[in-house]
């Protein structure tokens, strides 16, 4: 163990020290990228510095400043309490719905479509790749043809459909309308399942095992690693998403959306104050930085997709 | 056991288990047991393709034919052809126009720039590991949030003006965004500045399975770092590159910007994607007043012109032969 431990470092080293290897003009071109590089992270950053910085200000003040770069002359903390007080909207219902309940909305409305979608393409991606049935190429198929070929327009009818199950504003569109097999995840799982020996499956049959032993004891803890990518990235986009929320699901909002709302309406100048609103902002953004800095590893080195020919 | 028979045994395991020959009776509880297993695997998502895939698209081809009352008509397309002819406003003319300019934006500077930043990534710059993870961030990060920060930056009143006046220069007073000469290319700058996220990973995820021994083969011939890239690199991951190229001539009519988020589709700004939506979330919202008769046949035909695009595009990339490694 010890052994192998060394060589795979020894490897790994090795593998760096080759890709870090530069010429002397290498170099100069790498510092050049380097310096592109530093400007356009700075960049990425500084909004969120700025934000943070006039969140921390009082509304008069940065009313009446000019750039707002400049330092507040008092850190209120407070506007961050504030948000969570302070930031609410109103629904087509009458009813107010303020930030708190925008959190909560988006946390279940983000964990029920991450479970859904991702469970649904375990699903069809397994059987797919490790059984070898009548329809399995047609499956294939279906999942290449869905994501290559566009149908465009089809949101009408969407809405329409969506309207008549009484899915609209309804909590159970998250996992009706995201138990779809033969999206993106499929691509990725079925690769992933595909590598997967079957031999793992005969000695679970060997033991009295069923395929659903195999699928869920044996398969699936395997491809965990898949998974869980796959349910971070799908978190991170129901997090941000406001399109579907503002379209299907209006008496829900969730941070996104909400928070899309009570901008429109600071821009007409019905009141509140962009202070706390950036708070606010900012607050939205830290369950999915504290995920992604929990696990960029997983997210970086999982995060892959092939061809698309079987 | 040498490399190549350890290879070979595991793809062999790797496999597919083999069908088992004869008919269903004469295959007994297991293979009975197995397409029960299959059957109850797949029933549920099969199912929810089939209404929210397939009859909502046949839905939407019949909603084209369809005018308020059910009956046939054609008016949804001479509605289309008018409109795809007028050259201001939330129109289709417009939104054409508009979502080109985000499809090249995507195909000529957001791929090629991811593809650069992966390779620069890969090699290992200084800091690599720190501009990963910040070049991520507007992929993670909510557009509504990211507009907001965009919008108060450029804004009257906000640093970019500061800048401006830096330099001597200054900003209209109703700002870049509220004018229809500006307002798109300050989106597609958004567009440009916050897209390289998402592909930048993807390219390097393949990149990372890149055998470096190809590499330092290459170097002891004198290779420098642009052949590296276009005669070594792009190669050998070019099964992704085909699948993303694939995948963005696929989204040609959504290519768009956050346009809700910015301009609501004033200013000459509306994209097909964001016409669409307005259409059907109704200028009351709600949905109340959405023209769904309109959007469908807009879509139909949009969808008869790019589909044989796409599969052309398809069947050019996969002529291309892959190395295999």
């Amino acid at each position: 163990m010890g052994v192998l431990k060394k060589k795979k470092t020894e490897n790994f080293s090795s593998e760096a020290s080759i890709l870090r290897k530069r010429s002397p003009r290498e170099k100069v071109l790498f510092g050049f990228v380097f310096a592109i590089f530093a400007i356009y992270a700075f960049s990425l950053i500084f909004p969120f510095l700025y934000m943070f910085l006039n969140s921390l200000k009082d509304p008069y003040e940065y009313l009446l400043e000019s750039s707002h770069l400049n330092f507040p002359e008092k850190a209120l903390f407070s506007n961050y309490g504030k948000a969570f007080t302070e930031m609410e909207l109103e629904t087509s219902t009458g009813s107010v719905v303020g930030f708190p309940l925008m959190f909560l909305n988006s946390i279940w409305y983000s964990a029920l479509c991450t479970a859904s979608g991702v469970f649904a393409s375990a699903l069809t991606s397994y059987c797919v790749a490790k059984y070898r049935f009548k329809l399995r190429g047609v499956f294939y198929g279906i999942a290449i043809f869905s994501m290559t070929i566009p149908i465009i327009g089809n949101t009408g009818s969407f809405f329409k459909l969506v309207y008549q199950l009484g899915l609209y504003n309804n909590p159970l569109y998250a996992i009706v309308t995201t138990f779809g097999g033969f999206g993106f995840n499929f691509l990725v799982l079925y690769g992933f399942f595909r590598s997967l020996p079957w031999s793992y499956a005969e000695a679970t049959f060997i033991d009295g095992g069923s395929h659903a032993t195999v699928f869920f004891r044996v398969m699936l803890p395997q491809a965990w690693p898949a998974l869980l990518t796959l349910c971070i990235m799908a978190f991170i986009g129901a997090w941000n998403d406001y399109m579907t929320m503002i379209l299907y699901m209006p008496d829900y909002p969730t941070l996104a959306s909400g928070l899309y709302v009570i901008e429109s309406s600071l821009k007409r100048g019905d009141g509140g104050s962009y202070p706390i609103y950036y708070a606010a902002l900012l607050i939205a953004c830290v369950p999915i930085i504290a995920i992604f800095a929990g696990f960029s590893d997983v997210i970086m080195s999982n995060f892959t997709v092939g061809g698309l020919k079987e | 056991m040498n490399t190549a028979t350890d290879a070979a045994a595991t793809r062999v395991e790797t496999e597919q288990k083999p069908p088992k020959k004869g008919k269903f009776g004469s295959m007994g509880g297991k293979k009975r047991g197995e397409l029960i297993f299959l059957a109850c695997m797949l029933a549920l998502p099969v199912l929810q393709w089939l209404i929210f895939w397939l009859f909502v698209n046949v839905q939407s081809i019949a909603l084209a034919f369809q005018d308020t009352r059910g009956g046939f008509t054609w008016n949804n397309f001479a509605a289309f052809w008018d409109e795809l002819h007028a050259t201001t406003g939330k129109t289709i003319g417009v939104a054409v126009k508009n979502t080109m300019i985000y499809f090249a934006v995507g195909v000529l500077l957001q791929l090629p720039g991811a593809l650069v930043i992966a390779y620069f990534l890969y090699k290992r710059i200084w800091l690599n590991k720190v501009f990963r993870v910040i070049f991520y961030l507007p992929a993670i990060i909510s557009g509504v949030v990211m507009v907001a920060a965009y919008r108060s930056i450029v804004d009257p009143g906000g640093p970019f003006e500061a800048l401006a006046a830096l330099f001597g220069g200054h900003l209209p007073p109703e700002g870049l965004l509220a004018n229809s000469k500006t307002a798109t290319l300050m989106i597609v700058l958004f567009v440009i500045w916050t897209g390289f996220g998402g592909n930048m990973l993807l390219f390097g995820g393949a990149m990372a399975r890149v055998p470096v021994d190809v590499l330092e083969a290459a170097r002891l011939e004198g290779c420098g770092p642009f052949r590296e890239l276009v005669q070594i690199i792009l190669p050998l991951i070019w099964p992704t590159i085909c699948t993303m190229l694939i995948f963005t001539f696929t989204g040609i009519v959504n290519s768009s910007g956050p346009i809700l988020l910015f301009t609501n589709g004033d200013y000459e700004t509306t994209t097909i994607n964001f016409w669409i939506f307005l259409k059907v979330y109704g200028q009351q919202g709600s949905g109340a007043g959405g023209e769904f008769g309109i959007v469908s046949a807009t879509g139909l035909c949009f969808t008869l012109v790019t589909v044989p695009l796409i599969l052309l595009v398809r069947w050019g990339l996969e002529k291309v032969p892959t190395p295999e490694y």
